[in-house]
């Protein structure tokens, strides 16, 4: 039939034409021909990085969160240019009094200033959620690295190690290490902790960005133009996997924010002795029913500290997300 | 189905058939169509721009143009299916005299499958990986609420059939089911015993019945006509035909609809789901998808452009029969000008969101009047006749000569400087015990200062020829010479020498670059790898590539992402470039370009291999461009090589029905287009 | 599907040995002491401590410990507490109180969340989807125990519209509360989950087709949209099943409900070590298992997996 079709268009006698289709053709003038895929030099160079710089900019929510962050960055650095009061200082004479000048927030049942409290407080948080994040990202990233690059059994093996940690639940990890220092410690403790069955999530993502970026073809393309197998690693791999393993760490660090917080709720977090949201919620908890101001004061603290960093989270994850960069 | 029951356009039909479509009018018309998009910043941009074209009803009408051109667009705004942002402000579109342009959402569902079907492009893509193939051909007859015991004829169909076969009533239509076949088919054979066929004749006729009555697609009158052919009465045939075809259940019609479309074992193949079909297979379900609510148009957005040739002319060589038959039209989307003028009597071209070009497809393509068209003519690769000559090489004096000319002095050395012998790889492939033989036996040598093109379809081990070549994967057996050494011996400083003189340059412009890299420092690489110059005398080697490959220096600052594929290909090019290599491989370097950047990336690597005697081996599905640059050429399938031969010699007299089959399959291949150019 | 689900079931051999071990380790092997740990602040009667030792074989060497303590847990033996009691019937008494809170949580979280995440991904850029989104990022961001305590005290204390704590034996409405506290955090991640999941599909080539087909849009919402999106829900969903019970220690603590999370946050206050080790090893086994039937579901779900 093909055959028959194509013969009755290749006969000598042209078919007639149907109204509306006659030859046209458009005037020259109309679409001006161009050269064959010609470079626009005017557009601005970007690289990846000032691309996604340029859409984070533009993305209020960076906006608001960045400079929230900055700012609990300050309070966490320099917490007596915000209160003068010493937060250990108490004096049960003024337990759980109301605001008065210089003591916005009021008065805790052990009559601390609470609005000190909450400045002073910024810091453990701050301290642990961003010490955590370097850990893990360190020593995630290293292990998905070499995971996903050498493959093998290597990779048999880290994947393993991968799930066992993944097994057990971040909390439920930490209580467990945590309950036999109840008493001991600073912040470094928790930092451990929380690292400890944290680094697992990071190494996943990294082993699957640098197992993708592995198989791109630039990479065989470098081989092919000399390159070494730890030359390409270096400078093509790990720059090509960055993104989401930036990305993880961005969320993430509010997360070890809200775990730290819950261990040190629970009492065995940080030590009675620091200064700490998680701390005093917890010791505020029974004042539920009768004054519930003491209680919110640190948890508002805590909560808009962790929303800031979740969304920086999502807008660096809009920007850098390779889903939305490939139209 | 036998090919003279499908042949409906033969001459009278022809001319009766364009009686039908004068008299019906244009089914679809589109006027002054305009669509815009909406960019992030809120900015209108125009993607098709004023454009008009018509459809007749069973007619063959493609639109061409690059990537780009709104040649899709167009089309997907008929279907009220425009992606994203897109929509059209102004013209109109017409379907059968009624203005669907400015159609809500909700009415264009009820045009959708019953009037205008869609065969989308990518057929990996467009079926639902979670449901069976049958279930999705299905949802098509559900959502129309079509009859799936009775053929649905088009107005063109029904005219055009009453002039071979009498179809008298409705009740002909009726579809055979896959519970009474045995029982017809029984019948059908005592019937012929009493009119005494026996023998081989008799098994011969009830293996035709067996084939070619499928349950769900051959109907009554079909049937009764294959067995008055058959030499039973009329009277018998018909009531045989009337006592056991009596209509399909929804599966008989829905494997009836897959074995239209060339699917064989249609009804286990219902059951499974689309990953375990290839692509061929895929794009045959879709097409059973577009065509089961028999809708009027049909709209084909690229159908066969991801496929082998050889999968492609079979497929759309079906869909043709099956259009015909029913009276079809078809709103055939493609980039490929061969493609139109063998399968399109009316051609649209499109550029920059305009239609640039219309009228008959011959006469389009043939005599070229708009100087995009005349463009587009002249680079497409499978009208080609001939090797792209270089006039740079061969200076004025040359230019009369058409033969493609080796440097003289570079032979004296060895004539060659590749030698593959017997190479063979094989590969484990999971969960299964025998080796899998991807590269099986294959020899041959590459001349110096010559391209060699191995020439095969997906799956042939064509690529991986390539990467033992470049000694990116080890081989299982044989050898590759590389200047008479064997590279399997290459390590460390000669491997580092190996990799100076064998540069790659590679398919996917997307992926070939890392977009980490600026292009300044993408094509310095290889000379920061082996250590050549320093800073300043590399930025100067860089600037001198990219004039080369033809790109303005301000593109070193940029990345990647900002270039266009054909750019990238040339960046990756300068960067081949940059070591002053003897040979490059390339591996489908332009098979995922449009035509007109296609041909100048193809003439810019003849132009360096007339320039410094490079020696190519270039790895390629598509025989049209094989034609353009190679000298010699081996044809690979299944791992092994068919044939190997000068160009001249497999393209004018190929020795193997497999060479022959591909050299068919060109789109357009045997047309004789841009006359006047 | 059978052979798969026997990989998958020999997969999981090596974890939960490891892990197991791993949590053993952690307590028993660490530098911290855990018989130490019993006494809290009071001194250490060294006679007493010796006794335990022997009774937790803390006398032997470490990997003979933890196959003593692998042999008797195969057998639910987990010994007794410091007064004396079994283990196990503790536990017995916990875990159905959880098990009851985990499930109306991830009730709650299923279907709220599947629910506002779908007409949030289907209505994008709607005002209801910009609700729902920041809705989502402030559960996730106050923490479950400052959740809770709000709750608790506008629901309880002002409103009164559910009891404010559970007790030792709750009943549904009991528990209505808390599980929709412990299921709040999961149900913001299921919305965004669900919102990114099903604006990534809407665009997606086959629903083109389907409505090319002339479905229309109810049916392909339903059969293709939602249908695919549901995939990685439905995993998330099953592997939070196992985080549930054990995140509800924070709700049980909050609601006074006496459920595992609960046993286990006394004994980390009395020192038991034993209990606590033998219920996280319970919990984590509840884990492995939960994502176990989460990759079943995952291959029920996609042909690509079951046939692969």
């Amino acid at each position: 039939m093909a055959e028959n079709a194509n013969s009755a268009i290749t006969k000598e006698k042209p078919l007639e034409t149907l109204p509306g289709q006659e030859r046209y053709v458009a005037p020259l003038e109309e679409t001006p021909l161009q050269q064959v895929d010609s470079v626009d030099e005017a557009a601005p160079a970007t690289s990846m990085w000032a691309d996604a710089w340029r859409t984070l900019r533009r993305n209020p929510l960076f906006i608001i969160s960045g400079i929230l962050i900055l700012f609990i960055i300050v309070v966490a650095l320099f917490p007596s240019l915000f209160t003068k009061n010493n937060p250990t200082y108490c004096s049960l004479e003024y337990s759980l009094d109301g605001s008065s000048a210089g003591h916005p927030f009021g008065y805790d049942l052990q009559g601390c200033d609470i609005y000190s409290r909450v400045i002073y407080g910024t810091r453990a948080s701050l301290s642990v959620g961003i010490l955590t994040t370097i850990i893990v990202v360190v020593v995630g990233a290293l292990v998905g690295a070499i995971a996903g690059f050498c493959g093998g059994w290597i990779d048999s093996v880290l994947s393993r190690l991968v799930d066992i940690f993944m097994a057990i639940p971040l909390l439920l990890g930490a209580i467990v290490v945590l309950q036999m220092f109840k008493t001991t410690g600073s912040v470094w403790k928790v930092v451990l902790v929380l690292a400890l069955f944290g680094w697992v999530s990071t190494a996943r993502i990294a082993r699957g960005a640098v197992l993708s970026s592995k198989n791109l073809e630039f990479n065989t393309a470098s081989t092919a133009l000399g390159s070494t197998p730890m030359r390409n690693l270096f400078r093509h791999i790990i720059p090509n996997s960055l993104a989401p393993i930036i990305v993880i760490a961005t969320t993430s660090l509010g997360s070890y924010i809200v775990s730290e917080a819950t261990l040190s709720f629970l009492g065995i977090g940080l030590p009675s002795t620091t200064v700490s949201w998680g701390g005093d919620i917890s010791s505020a908890q029974s004042l539920l029913r009768t004054d519930p101001m003491v209680l919110f004061y640190p948890s508002c603290a805590l909560a808009i500290t962790v929303l800031a960093f979740i969304m920086m989270g999502d807008a660096v994850k809009d920007a850098l997300d390779p889903k939305s960069r490939t139209a | 189905m036998t090919d003279e029951k499908k042949t409906t356009m033969n001459d009278s039909s022809a001319d009766a058939m364009r009686e039908q479509q004068l008299k019906s009018g244009p089914l679809l018309e589109v006027k002054d169509l305009q669509v815009d998009f909406t960019s992030d910043r809120g900015k209108a941009i125009h993607a098709v721009r004023d454009s008009s074209f018509s459809v007749y009803p069973g007619q063959w009408v493609a639109i061409v143009g690059e990537s780009g051109s709104g040649k899709s667009t167009s089309a997907m705004a008929c279907l009220g299916l425009l992606p994203g942002t897109g929509h059209v402000v102004g013209g109109s579109i017409k379907l059968d005299g009624e203005e669907i342009a400015y159609y809500k959402p909700k009415q264009f569902v009820h045009l959708r499958g019953s009037k205008m079907g869609l065969v989308p492009q990518d057929p990996m893509s467009n079926l639902n990986p979670v449901w069976r193939i049958g279930t999705q051909v299905k949802e098509a007859l559900i959502a129309n609420n079509m009859d799936v015991s009775h053929e649905k004829r088009s107005k063109l169909s029904k005219a055009l059939a009453g002039s071979e076969v009498e179809v008298k009533t409705e009740g002909d239509e009726t579809f055979i089911g896959s519970k009474e076949l045995p029982d017809l088919l029984e019948a059908a054979e005592k019937q012929l015993v009493e009119l005494g066929v026996t023998g081989t004749k008799l098994e011969k006729t009830m293996a035709k019945f067996r084939e070619e009555w499928v349950p769900g697609s051959e109907t009554r009158w079909r049937v009764a006509s294959d067995l008055i052919k058959a030499g039973v009465k009329d009277e018998d045939a018909w009531y045989l035909a009337k006592k056991y075809v009596t209509g399909s259940s929804m599966e008989d019609r829905i494997a009836g609809l897959l074995s239209e479309a060339g699917l064989p074992d249609a009804a286990t193949r219902a059951r499974q789901f689309p990953h375990e079909f290839s692509g061929g297979m895929r794009q045959r379900a879709l097409i059973a998808i577009g065509l089961a609510c028999r809708p009027e148009l049909l709209i084909a957005d690229e159908p066969t452009s991801a496929l082998d040739v050889t999968v492609q002319k079979k497929i759309l060589d079906h869909l043709q029969m099956l259009t015909d038959s029913l009276g079809t039209a078809v709103l055939f989307i493609t980039h490929d000008l061969g493609l139109a003028a063998e399968r399109a009597q009316h051609i649209v071209v499109m550029y920059k969101g305009q239609v640039v070009e219309s009228g008959p497809s011959l006469e389009v393509l043939q005599h070229p009047q708009h100087p995009y068209t005349k463009r587009l003519v002249a680079a497409a690769p499978s009208l080609a006749s001939q090797r792209i000559i270089s006039a740079k090489a061969h200076g004025e004096e040359n230019a009369v000569v058409m033969e493609h000319r080796v440097d003289e002095k570079k032979l004296k050395t060895s004539d060659t400087i590749i030698d593959v012998e017997h190479l063979t790889k094989e590969f484990k492939l999971p969960r299964k015990k025998e080796l899998f033989k991807a590269v099986d036996d294959v020899s041959f040598q590459v001349k110096r200062g010559t391209t060699l093109a191995i020439v095969g379809e997906s799956g042939s081990g064509k690529s991986t020829v390539a990467n033992m070549c470049l000694k990116l994967l080890e081989p299982t057996g044989g050898k590759v010479l590389y200047e008479g050494q064997d590279i399997a011996g290459f390590k460390g400083h000669s491997l580092l020498d190996f990799r100076r003189h064998v540069q790659p340059v590679f398919q996917n412009p997307y992926g070939s670059l890392d977009p980490m890299y600026s292009i300044f420092r993408s094509i310095e690489e290889p000379l920061r790898i082996h250590h050549i110059g320093d800073k300043k005398s590399r930025a100067a080697r860089v600037k001198e590539l990219l004039e080369m490959v033809e790109l303005p220096e301000s593109v070193m600052q940029r990345y990647p992402n900002e270039l266009s594929g054909g750019q990238r290909q040339r960046i990756a090019i300068a960067r081949a470039m940059a070591l002053n290599p003897d040979v490059i491989v390339c591996d489908e370097a332009v098979s995922a370009l449009d035509v007109l950047v296609q041909d100048q990336v193809l003439q810019l690597l003849n132009d360096l291999q007339a320039e410094r005697g490079l020696s190519y081996l270039f790895i390629t599905h598509d025989l049209a461009v094989v034609r353009q640059i190679a000298d010699d050429v081996v044809v690979m399938q299944h791992g092994k090589l068919v044939e190997h031969g000068t160009t001249d010699e497999v393209f004018n007299n190929p020795q193997k029905q497999y060479t022959r089959d591909l050299l068919d399959a060109i789109p357009g291949g045997k047309l004789e287009l841009g006359l006047d150019l | 599907m059978g052979k798969y689900l026997l990989h998958r079931i020999l997969q999981m051999i090596p974890v939960v040995l490891g892990t197991t071990l791993l949590v053993y380790a952690l307590v028993f092997a660490l530098p911290g002491d855990p018989v130490a740990a019993m006494f809290g602040d009071k001194p250490v009667n060294e006679a007493v401590a010796a006794q335990i030792r022997a009774e937790y074989n803390l006398d032997k060497p470490f990997i003979v410990q933890y196959l003593l303590f692998l042999k008797n847990a195969l057998t639910l033996n987990f010994g007794n507490t410091f007064s004396g009691q079994p283990v196990i019937s503790q536990i017995a008494r916990a875990f159905p109180v959880t098990i009851k809170l985990a499930v109306m949580a991830f009730c709650f979280e299923a279907i709220f969340g599947v629910i506002f995440g779908a007409i949030s991904g289907l209505k994008k850029g709607k005002w209801y989807d910009s609700v729902i989104l920041i809705v989502s990022l402030l559960l996730i961001s106050v923490p479950t125990f400052v959740t809770g305590f709000v709750a608790q005290y506008f629901l309880g204390v002002e409103w009164r519209i559910f009891p404010v704590t559970a007790g030792s034996n709750p009943g549904f409405l009991d528990l209505l509360m808390p599980a929709m506290v412990l299921g709040s955090v999961s149900m913001a991640y299921i919305i965004r989950l669900s919102r990114s999941e099903i604006s990534t599909n809407i665009a997606l080539d086959y629903v083109r087709t389907a409505r090319a087909k002339g479905m229309s849009n109810t049916k392909v919402t339903f059969r293709h949209i939602l249908r695919n999106s549901m995939i990685p829900v439905v995993t998330y969903l099953g592997q939070d099943l196992g985080a549930l019970m054990g995140g509800a220690m924070i709700t049980e603590q909050i609601f006074n409900i006496h459920g595992v999370g609960y046993l286990t946050y006394q004994s980390i206050l009395k020192g038991e070590a034993n209990t606590v080790v033998s219920v996280v090893t319970l919990l984590t086994l509840v884990f492995v298992v939960c994502n176990l039937i989460v990759d079943m579901l995952y291959a029920l779900m996609d042909p690509r997996i079951r046939y692969a």
